[in-house]
């Protein structure tokens, strides 16, 4: 390891030195500051990422600071600083003040930024495992309910064997082709018989898991329902990105998908089906857009099948997929009061007496329906135009019809804010500055790109190259 | 003067008026004039235009036919274009849309006491919305707009309206929005396969219409098309989502909805259905011609049995705008102008219907036919109003309808004499259900004693601009068929 080689990496040294520094600095100074540090660090990371020139290869270190690595950095460490802002002063109501919090969301956000770099497989197993511990304890961190914890708990074992499946799946690839080096044993894993096949298999079936595609979807809502709703809104908008990332980073070193279609077909159908089917009569509004981001990913499924300017529209979809998924679970969040929202129905009129949160929410749901002009409508638009550019048409109306029977429930949300009367006693909380900083800024985003999206492809394209 | 981007600020009007209504959400008495401002503006904007138009040189770089063209780049990546155009077909719908949202906003001035300003907004928000449907020329650019119509008028019909208003709305969205992602699917199709034949890659519709789509999925796309719009249409089978919208719609939503939405889907077959596949909807054509006649027979059988004056009305839409399909599948000269100037003119008359019934509703909260009785003796300007909007409605000539139904059957009596036979019923039919309401409701005798005041000055203002308009149409439609007689000989291939 060299200093050019410390240098390189410093986006992911600022968050990881940052987490642990936090935690010490927590045992000394106790107090509130850990989300100012938490969201400086970010903000610090984001910044350093952008500025950097891209460097081809870190070679001690398993890591390439690629064109590639620093876009998807700067868009974990700019979702890890907005759910920071959320999850404050919903961490102070719930009682839940510290600096763990913080501490593990930054942690979170390296263990992404390292998938997002990784140039080969053990780095790559190394930060999807460390992402994925971060949410471990950031899922089961409302101790004060019982549900959090079952929900880490749920999280933890179904994750672990995932995790076993991704770790035997790159041994097996490592078998097949003799490197661990991503671009190579990928390359070379296509005239890797059948060892390498079993490897992708598992790779496949692991990386399902993490993705929540069904059928490996049984954790979503279950971890979804249970988690505290800023660290849903994270982990909706960031590890879900990570694991785009990953499959961009594997996928398209393989030119032609070809024997990895089959399953991949079979993946985005079921998601698709299966998740906005599980949603359509789904009472807990948790629960719905867990099922909801599974159809989510199964959209992007069918992008990583199709490949070419499918690949683009999965890097475009990660981005949309953050805000949309930032701005529904963080009104969410900032509409709880003392005890989570459950049921859809509880919503019943809050677009008017909380116009702010009901307004972000209901253009979520409008955006995750794919109604334009939204970014979900663009990132749908992409979707399916790269998907019946590869010539996947069965799949592609089959994915438009679920979509348009996803609306129904996307409407429900929009049907309780604005069309029926709201309760007496009434909830929701008025959002604080932080949040609302947060909701604007998300809110904004799935307007503008939705409006003008241009640039976006451009870098989607730029970075894919 | 084409140096202002008349076009973009024809759309960008209404929302300007949007964000104006933002400084004064609360206060219902600023809210009001300010939104009808904006309309009014708008409404002037349309107004000079169609006296102007036919004076506009050829916008330069325009296809011909086009007075007014805007065009810039909007998604590079994918071909997408913000273009703009407007020919005659567009400047009459785009009149229609100014003035129909004026209408909205007047008949709803005192029916809307909560949350006022929100229902401006959507108003306006609907306005520009449709204004850009009409306007654009490329495919994705016109499918946003497309999209971007329902979300103002899902909220109007599930605010405000009555009965089982959240039931229905969620049906036009959903029954909408169906139809219209497959016609994306088309969309992207349509591109993908005229890029392979052809070596342009692109969404605008003057490109694609020069080299037609001549491939196996042909049929399959029109269909796509077809299906989006024949429920906007709405065209028997897919119709069922418009009574009860109706029906539940407060009557701002109930006339755009009647007026100006049911207008796009016809717009749309039009504009895209038939130029992009011009074999395809031949082979579809005998389909259309049956769904039409079935949906003008059937929509005027079911309307007789209606005892809810709006479900009335909305089945005689249904049965109206089957004759503007009857001529868009006859595809001939005449006949297109005659569907067009039928669109114009239902748009008028129906929004006349619907604001009348409202002021019925406003009045005594019942829209029951069996309640009423006897108003010609009570309300005489009103049952003059209604009488005669409703034999505009019948086809009586001399007024609007007539001459749009005449152009029809006699283009559809030259290409397919027996569709035109069949349709001729068509025009029996609906003097059987409007004599049956005219004589329950204006004559007999009062069957209820309702408090029934005569129409105010604002109603009467409305109704009575109305009535000169159908009766302007009615004598001397020879203007509005001059500014369609272009477009239409340019689009049914004959030299003008």
């Amino acid at each position: 390891m060299t200093i050019a080689d410390l240098w390189t990496i410093m986006p992911l040294l600022i968050l990881a030195c940052g987490s642990v520094l936090m935690l010490i600095l927590g045992a000394i100074l106790p107090g509130r500051y850990g989300t100012a540090i938490g969201v400086a660090v970010c903000a610090g990371a984001a910044l350093w990422a952008l500025q950097t020139p891209p460097q081809p290869m870190a070679p001690t270190l398993g890591v390439a600071f690629t064109t590639f690595a620093r876009a998807f950095l700067v868009l974990f460490a700019v979702t890890a600083l907005l759910s920071l802002l959320l999850a404050h002063d919903h961490a102070v109501r719930q009682g839940l003040e510290g600096e763990e919090y913080p501490a593990t969301v930054l942690f979170g956000a390296f263990g992404m930024g390292v998938v997002a770099s990784a140039a080969n497989f053990l780095t790559l197993f190394l930060g999807l495992e460390a992402l994925t511990f971060a949410f471990y304890i950031l899922v089961a961190y409302d101790h004060n309910r019982p549900a959090s914890g079952e929900a880490g708990l749920k999280y933890l074992l179904m994750g672990a064997v995932s995790a076993a499946f991704v770790a035997f799946g790159i041994a097996l690839l490592y078998t097949a082709t003799g490197t661990l080096e991503i671009g190579r044993a990928v390359a070379a894993s296509a005239a890797g018989g059948g060892i390498a096949l079993a490897g992708w298999g598992l790779l496949l079936a692991g990386l399902a898991f993490k993705v929540s595609l069904a059928p490996a979807h049984l954790w979503t809502p279950d971890v979804y329902q249970g988690g505290p709703t800023p660290v849903v809104a994270f982990l909706a908008a960031g590890s879900k990105g990570a694991a785009i990332a990953l499959f961009l980073l594997i996928l398209p070193p393989l030119g032609d998908i070809g024997p990895l279609r089959a399953p991949l077909w079979g993946l985005a159908l079921l998601s698709m089906t299966v998740g906005n089917l599980a949603a359509l009569l789904q009472p807990n509004v948790k629960r719905m857009l867990a099922y909801s981001s599974v159809a989510q990913m199964g959209y992007v499924t069918l992008a990583l099948l199709a490949g070419g300017r499918g690949y683009e529209a999965a890097a475009f979809y990660a981005v949309a997929y953050g805000a949309m998924g930032l701005a529904a679970f963080g009104a969410l969040a900032s509409l709880e009061e003392g005890k989570p929202l459950e049921l859809v129905d509880e919503l019943r009129g809050l677009g008017y007496r909380r116009p702010f949160q009901g307004g972000v929410l209901a253009v979520a749901m409008f955006a995750l329906a794919g109604i334009p002009p939204t970014v979900g409508f663009v990132g749908k638009f992409a979707i399916f135009f790269a998907a019946l550019k590869a010539g996947e048409v069965t799949l592609a109306v089959i994915g438009i019809l679920t979509a348009a029977a996803s609306a129904y429930y996307y409407l429900r949300v929009v049907v309780n804010l604005y069309l029926k009367p709201a309760d007496e006693a009434g909830t929701g909380r008025l959002p604080t500055a932080a949040e609302a900083v947060c909701l604007g800024a998300v809110t904004l985003a799935i307007l503008a790109l939705g409006v003008w999206p241009g640039p976006l492809f451009d870098l989607a394209e730029a970075i894919l190259r | 003067m084409t140096t202002y981007p008349i076009l973009t600020i024809l759309i960008l009007l209404p929302l300007a008026g949007c964000l104006c209504l933002a400084p004064v959400w609360n206060c219902r008495k600023s809210a009001r004039p300010i939104a009808l401002g904006f309309a009014a503006a708008e409404l002037a904007l349309a107004g000079w235009l169609l006296f102007a138009a036919s004076g506009l040189a050829p916008a330069p770089g325009a296809p011909a036919g086009y007075f007014l063209w805007e065009d810039a780049a909007w998604i590079e990546r994918f071909g997408i274009r913000y273009l703009l155009g407007m020919d005659g077909i567009s400047l009459l719908l785009v009149a229609l849309t100014a003035f129909t949202s004026v209408v909205a906003m007047l008949v709803s001035w005192r029916g809307i006491t909560e949350r006022t300003a929100l229902h401006y907004f959507l108003i306006l928000l609907m306005e520009s919305g449709i204004m850009g449907v009409f306007l654009s020329l490329d495919l994705v650019l016109f499918y946003l707009f497309w999209e971007v119509m329902l979300i103002p008028m899902f909220f109007l019909i599930g605010i405000w309206g009555h009965g089982r208003r959240i039931y229905s709305a969620v049906k036009f969205f959903l029954y909408t929005l169906v139809g219209s992602l497959l016609m994306l699917l088309a969309i992207i199709g349509v591109y993908l396969i005229h890029g392979d034949a052809t070596g342009t890659f692109t969404f605008a519709l003057p490109l694609l219409v020069k080299a037609p789509i001549a491939h196996a999925a042909a049929p399959w796309l029109f269909g796509a098309f077809l299906l989006a719009f024949a429920i906007k249409f709405p065209l028997f089978p897919v119709h069922t989502w418009l009574p009860d919208a109706h029906t539940d719609a407060p009557t701002a939503g109930s006339v755009i909805l009647a007026a100006l939405l049911l207008k796009t889907g016809a717009y749309g077959l039009v504009r895209f259905g038939y130029p992009l596949f011009p074999e395809a909807a031949r082979g579809f054509t005998p389909l259309l011609y049956v769904l039409a006649i079935t949906g003008i027979l059937y929509a005027s059988w079911i309307a007789y049995a209606q005892e809810d004056m709006k479900r009335m009305v909305a089945y005689s839409s249904v049965g109206h705008m089957g004759f503007v399909a009857l001529g868009i599948a006859s595809w001939s000269p005449v006949a297109l102008s005659g569907s067009i100037l039928q669109m114009v003119n239902h748009g008028f008359t129906t929004a006349a219907l619907f604001a009348l019934v409202g002021m019925l509703d406003e009045r005594t909260h019942t829209r029951e036919v069996a309640a009423f009785g006897g108003l010609w003796g009570k309300v005489p300007v009103f049952s003059f109003f209604f009488l005669f909007f409703a034999m505009a409605s019948a086809g009586l000539p001399g007024l609007n309808n007539f001459v749009g139904e005449f152009l029809i059957l006699v283009g559809v009596f030259r290409t397919t004499p027996a569709a035109g036979a069949i349709a001729f019923l068509g025009i029996v039919l609906p003097l059987i259900y409007t004599v049956r309401l005219l004589q329950e409701v204006l004559f007999q005798t009062e069957r209820r004693p309702l408090q029934l005041p005569d129409v105010t000055l604002r109603e009467g203002a409305i109704l009575a601009v109305l009535a000169v308009i159908d009766v302007y149409i009615g004598v001397h439609p020879k203007p509005l068929l001059d500014i369609l007689k272009v477009p239409v000989a340019l689009l049914t291939g004959v030299a003008p």
